[in-house]
């Protein structure tokens, strides 16, 4: 246990050195608040752009708060998701190929400690860029759309994040046995192919994790739609996932 | 009772098998080297001792108990060691330490201690990236001392440095083999005899000769004159007829100079010295003695 912390330590101070703790934030901030402010100065950005046919901009409606900010979220699946997999993406493949996990293996450290360490330092990130990205997206929200209800926007980002963690964790299995950008694809390959199977087949597929945006976006508009289901499988699959890294970085330490 | 049992150790992999069934034993205290040439199965010996690759037949017993994890009794050092170059020296070798379960503060103390050991302590703030190949690899000598170690296990630890750093890494086991048990590998003899107590020898995954030192030199030594004259051809002309004496074995005469091994030393060098100085030959160098190590080993290795 106190292993896990020495080595949790020492990806944080990684992640502050190579400033990730701070720029992966300041792109989940800006993502965030792209949102409202895009939403709120659309009719705006139209006019300014000169040939929109008359009378279209009196159709515009102005979507509600809540609306915008489960919109506000629905922008980490992409680029948040992308920007969260290539930060892990050689978290462990890293240390393989240049060989420091030689050194650390000689130490009397347990494989799933190095593993349980990455992946806490991963979540920290992950919470941190969330976190306050979401908060910039709902003050602008609230600024330029009205009042939301703060309970449900704790809700459904948690149940985004808990989507998102879901992304990391299968790429850092990857990264376990594979060199770092093939862990990155195959991981955003997972997780795109979990969202097209859900979306083909929602109502067999309504227990994967992949139907997390959904429900938080539900969360978000209407207050409700919670489901057990996809929560625990969700928990289920990250564990798998870092029991099997453990399992792989075990036997595939060495560089041949 | 020996600090380390090996019996019967074997590596294969798919249809290689670099280690072929070695057994051997390490008294506490000694300093041992694992010598062959490249490819002999050195570093997946030394990487099953460490607990990094497991054997797929055989045993090795720490102090006495086979099996289980002793990794918290030995310090290890890769043949090339991998740091984390946003860390500086210092905080490596806390980290380090940390892992082998010292409290934060007690690790700072025994940090700058080992730093200054292997003579980093000006260093110890910079970033290991800026390090050169000895500073390295006396950081990761730092590092596998770190915890005080019964057993020091090196692979490689002067062979890929310049001569400055080779004598400094040298200089520094020199001490640390007073203080603890030390097995390191090395294809270059020289090295072995220059600190080990005992040589295991290895080729081709197996243990061609082990024992120690002084007993090997004395089993493999043969009585062995070397002579070098001017190049004159009254001289060569002697060599050439010293080469069929009696007392003389076998021969290797060149131009200027020649080895001749010998029945008896003392006789040899009598006769061979009367002769020079009444033939009144240019004698640029005379040297009686044994054979050394080389010769075993290329011997060994069947070169």
């Amino acid at each position: 246990m106190r292993n896990m912390w020495t080595l949790y330590h020492k990806e944080m101070l990684e992640s502050l050195r190579s400033y990730k703790l701070i720029w992966v934030p300041v792109v989940f901030i800006i993502l965030g608040i792209m949102q409202p402010l895009t939403t709120y100065y659309m009719p705006e950005i139209l006019k300014a752009s000169g040939n929109v046919p008359p009378g279209m901009l009196e159709g515009y409606e102005m979507p509600g708060s809540a609306v915008v900010m489960a919109q506000a979220l629905g922008q980490y699946g992409t680029i948040g998701m992308l920007i969260l997999v290539l930060g892990v993406m050689n978290s462990l493949a890293g240390e393989r190929s240049s060989g420091t996990v030689e050194m650390l293996m000689a130490k009397p450290v347990a494989p799933a400690a190095i593993v349980s360490a990455k992946w806490a330092a991963q979540l920290t990130v992950l919470v941190m860029a969330l976190g306050l990205g979401a908060a910039g997206a709902a003050y602008y929200t609230e600024q330029l759309m009205g009042p939301l209800s703060w309970s449900n926007l704790a809700a459904a980002a948690g149940l985004y994040g808990l989507w998102l963690l879901c992304a990391v964790s299968l790429t850092l299995l990857f990264s376990a046995w594979l060199r770092g950008p093939a862990a990155a694809f195959l991981g955003l390959l997972a997780a795109a192919a979990m969202s097209l199977a859900h979306s083909l087949l929602p109502s067999q597929l309504g227990w994967t994790p992949a139907s997390l945006t959904a429900m938080s976006a539900e969360m978000m508009t209407e207050g409700g739609g919670f489901a057990w289901g996809p929560v625990l499988f969700a928990g289920i699959l990250i564990v798998a996932c870092v029991a099997a890294a453990s399992l792989l970085i075990r036997r595939n330490q060495l560089p041949e | 009772m020996p600090l380390l049992t090996v019996a019967n150790l074997r590596k294969v992999y798919g249809g290689h098998t670099p280690v072929d069934g070695i057994s051997f034993e390490i008294e506490a205290g000694k300093c041992v080297a694992l010598l062959g040439p490249n490819g002999a199965g050195k570093t997946t010996t030394l990487r099953m001792l460490a607990g990094l690759l497991k054997p797929t037949s055989g045993q090795i017993s720490f102090d006495g108990s086979p099996g289980g994890d002793y990794r918290k009794r030995i310090g290890y050092l890769p043949q090339s060691p991998a740091f984390y170059n946003w860390m500086s020296g210092q905080e490596y070798v806390v980290f380090a330490a940390k892992l082998c379960g010292i409290s934060s503060k007690e690790a700072a103390g025994l940090a700058a201690d080992v730093l200054e050991h292997v003579g980093l302590r000006d260093a110890g703030r910079r970033k290991i990236a800026g390090y050169s190949g000895g500073m390295k690899q006396r950081l990761g000598l730092a590092q596998a001392l770190i915890h005080r170690p019964r057993l020091l296990l090196l692979d490689e630890p002067v062979s890929a440095l310049d001569p400055i750093g080779r004598r400094e890494v040298m200089e520094l086991l020199r001490g640390i083999r007073e203080e603890t048990t030390v097995i390191f590998s090395t294809h270059v003899l020289h090295d072995a005899e220059e600190i080990c107590d005992d040589i295991i020898l290895m080729n081709q995954g197996l243990i061609a000769e082990h024992g120690a030192l002084s007993r090997l030199r004395s089993q493999y030594s043969i009585p062995v004159i070397r002579l070098t004259t001017e190049r004159e051809e009254k001289a060569q002309r002697w060599l050439e007829d010293l080469a069929h004496r009696s007392f003389v074995e076998q021969s290797e005469v060149s131009s200027g100079s020649a080895t001749l091994n010998v029945k008896n030393v003392e006789l040899a060098r009598q006769i061979i010295l009367q002769e020079a100085g009444s033939l009144d030959i240019p004698l640029l160098q005379f040297e009686a003695g044994s054979s050394t190590l080389e010769d075993l080993f290329m011997k060994v290795v069947g070169a």
